[in-house]
C-alpha cells in the first residue's frame, strides 16, 4: 500500500527522480498539449516554426553574408546550424523559467514532481529542435550544400546539447522562483552572450590573443558539437566532444542538485 | 479496524514574509553592498499540530478564515513539506482542494480528462480505460468535446470530481468544494463520498457549512491561529464553535 512519510523519505535528489519517472505519462501529455495548442492557434502553425529560423537566417545573410563571403562559404548554413543550438539552450531555459515563476501555480495547488514543468519544456524544446532541422535541409538543398555520414553524430550532438539544457534550465528556474527579476536580467546576458559566441561570425574575427579567453564561453563548444558534423561535414574531435560532454553532465547534476534541495521551498514561494 | 491512516506529530507550517519589497536580485545587491541583510517576519499556518486519524473515520475541520485548514489540507496532500514535524498517510489519496487545479481551458474536456487524470497520478492507459465511466458521471455528455473555457463552474466542477473520485480512495480530502456547482452536483457528489465511506475510506473534509459537517461527519478539529482549538465529537465541537462565533 502506498505510504507517505514526511520525516522518512529517500534524499530529495534521488525522490525527485524516482517521482519523476512515476508521472511520466503526466510529462509525454504536457509536451504533447504544448504543441496541439501551438499549432491549433493557427492554421499556418507548423509552417511558422519552419519559417521563422529560415526568415531569421535570410536576414541575417543579406546583411553579413558578403562581409564573410570567403572565409565562410555557404554562409546561410553556418548561420543556421549555429542558430538552431542557440535557440534551443536559450529559448528552453527561457520557457522553463517563465513558466516556473509565472505559471507554476499548480504547484502549490496539488502535489506533481516539482521539476514536470521544466522536464516537459527541454522536451518541447528537443521537438521543435527536430522539426526546425528540416528548415535547415531547405536551405542545405538550395545552397548545393554537402550532406555527408557526419550527420549520423548529430544524435550524440543533440543529447549532449539536451543534457546541458535540462540542467540551465533547472538552475534557472531555480532562481526565477526566489528573485522575480531573474527573467529581465538573462535576457540581457543572453542578448551579450549571443554577441560574444561565433554564431554570426567566424572564430577567427578575434585577434589570436583572444581566442584563450574566447574558450571561457562554453556555449562555444555546445555550438561546435552541433554545427561541426552540418557545416564542416566533420565528426568534433575527442577533445571538444569530451569538453562538451563533461561540461553539460557538470550542468545537469549541479542544476539538478540545486533545484530538489530548493525544491520543498517551492511551493512556499511561488 | 483501528488502524491509523493519517497521523501528524507537531507539524509546523511557517511561511517566511518578506518585509517591503519583493525579493530581487538587484534588491539583493544593493543591500548586499550596504551590508544590510533582507528582513523576513515568520508566520505560523500551522503552529504545533498534531492529531490522528483512523481508517473509515470521517473528519470535519472547522475554523475562521485564515485559521489554516487549508494549510492542513495540504501538508496532508503533499503539496506542501511541514516545517517541521512529521506527516504520516497510508494508503491512496484523492485530494479535492481545488475542483479543475490543473484543466487547461483552450482543451476539450476529453482531453482534460486525460490531464488532469496525469496531475493526479494516474495512467494513461487508466484514464482510457476509466473514460466512458468517467464522462457519464460529470453528466456532461455532449459538451465533452468542448474546450472547458466554454464550461460553466459548475459543469467544471462535476467534471473534475468525477476524475479524482473514479477510483475509490483510501482517502478523500475535500476542501469546501461541496458549496460549489449546482444542486445536482452536490448532491450526486454527497452520495458518491457516503458511499466511499461506507466502503471504509476515511474522509477529511473542510466546510463552512456547520450543518453539513455534523451530517457528514463523526469527528471534528476546531483550528484557530494555527492551532487545534478543540478536537472530538463532530457534533460537540461544532456546537462549541457555533456558540464561539456567536459571542
Ligand atoms: N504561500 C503563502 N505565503 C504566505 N502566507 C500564506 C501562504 N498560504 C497561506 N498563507 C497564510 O496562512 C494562513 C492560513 O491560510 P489557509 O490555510 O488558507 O486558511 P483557511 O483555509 O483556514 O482559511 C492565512 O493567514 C494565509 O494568509
Ligand atoms: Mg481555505
Amino acid at each position: 500500500m502506498l505510504e507517505y512519510d514526511s520525516a522518512n523519505r529517500p534524499p530529495p535528489v534521488i525522490d525527485e527522480f524516482i517521482q519523476l519517472i512515476r508521472y511520466r505519462d503526466l510529462i509525454v501529455l504536457l509536451v504533447e498539449n504544448i504543441l496541439k495548442n501551438r499549432y491549433k492557434r493557427s492554421v499556418l502553425g507548423i509552417f511558422w516554426m519552419l519559417l521563422n529560423p529560415l526568415l531569421q537566417t535570410i536576414v541575417l545573410t543579406i546583411a553579413f553574408g558578403t562581409m564573410f563571403k570567403s572565409s565562410l562559404p555557404n554562409y546561410a548554413v553556418y548561420i543556421l546550424s549555429g542558430l538552431l543550438a542557440w535557440n534551443f539552450i536559450t529559448q528552453t531555459a527561457q520557457y522553463a523559467m517563465s513558466t516556473m515563476a509565472y505559471g507554476g501555480g499548480l504547484l502549490n495547488r496539488i502535489y506533481i514532481p516539482r521539476a514536470t514543468y521544466i522536464v516537459a519544456a527541454t522536451g518541447n524544446g528537443l521537438i521543435n529542435l527536430v522539426i526546425s532541422i528540416s528548415s535547415l535541409v531547405i536551405i542545405i538543398i538550395f545552397l548545393g550544400h554537402p550532406i555527408t555520414w557526419t550527420w549520423l553524430f548529430l544524435p550524440v550532438s543533440i543529447g549532449i546539447l539536451t543534457i546541458f539544457v535540462l540542467g540551465f534550465a533547472l538552475l534557472l528556474s531555480t532562481a526565477a522562483v526566489f528573485f522575480t527579476d531573474t527573467v529581465d536580467i538573462y535576457q540581457v546576458f543572453i542578448q551579450a552572450l549571443f554577441f560574444l559566441t561565433p554564431i554570426m561570425y567566424p572564430p577567427s574575427i578575434f585577434p589570436a590573443e583572444l581566442h584563450q579567453l574566447l574558450l571561457l564561453n562554453p556555449f562555444i563548444t555546445l555550438i561546435d558539437i552541433f554545427r561541426e558534423p552540418i557545416y564542416a561535414n566533420q565528426i568534433p574531435d575527442a577533445a571538444l566532444i569530451i569538453k562538451a560532454t563533461l561540461f553539460s553532465l557538470i550542468t545537469l547534476l549541479t542544476g539538478w542538485i540545486v533545484f530538489t534541495k530548493r525544491a520543498d521551498q517551492l511551493a512556499y514561494r511561488l | 479496524m483501528d488502524e491509523t491512516v493519517i497521523k501528524l506529530d507537531n507539524v509546523t507550517v511557517r511561511f517566511r514574509i518578506p518585509h517591503e519589497k519583493i525579493p530581487t536580485f538587484r534588491e539583493y545587491a544593493i543591500r548586499w553592498i550596504k551590508r544590510r541583510g533582507v528582513t523576513f517576519s515568520h508566520f505560523n499556518a500551522l503552529d504545533d499540530v498534531s492529531f490522528s486519524i483512523k481508517k473509515g473515520q470521517t473528519v470535519g475541520i472547522i475554523g475562521s478564515n485564515g485559521a489554516g485548514k487549508s494549510t492542513l489540507l495540504k501538508v496532508i496532500s503533499r503539496v506542501i513539506r511541514p516545517t517541521e514535524g512529521r506527516v504520516f498517510l497510508k494508503g491512496r489519496i484523492a485530494p479535492l482542494l481545488e475542483l479543475g487545479a490543473g484543466f487547461d481551458y483552450e482543451m476539450t474536456g476529453r482531453e482534460n480528462i486525460f490531464l488532469n487524470g496525469a496531475v493526479l497520478g494516474f495512467s494513461k492507459k487508466n484514464m482510457a480505460d476509466q473514460i466512458e465511466q468517467i464522462v457519464d458521471f460529470s453528466g456532461i455528455k455532449e459538451f465533452i468535446d468542448a474546450p472547458v473555457r466554454t464550461y460553466s463552474s459548475g459543469m467544471v466542477a462535476r467534471l473534475g470530481f468525477a476524475i479524482a473520485t473514479h477510483i475509490q480512495p483510501e482517502v478523500l480530502i475535500i476542501d469546501e468544494i461541496l458549496s460549489v456547482g449546482d444542486a445536482e452536483f452536490q448532491q450526486k457528489s454527497t452520495a458518491r463520498i457516503l458511499n466511499y465511506h461506507k466502503n471504509g475510506s476515511t474522509i477529511l473534509i473542510v466546510s463552512h457549512n456547520a450543518p453539513s459537517i455534523k451530517q457528514l461527519c463523526d469527528h471534528a478539529i476546531w483550528l484557530e491561529h494555527g492551532s487545534i482549538k478543540m478536537q472530538g465529537d463532530a457534533n460537540e465541537v461544532v456546537d462549541h464553535y457555533s456558540a464561539y462565533l456567536h459571542s
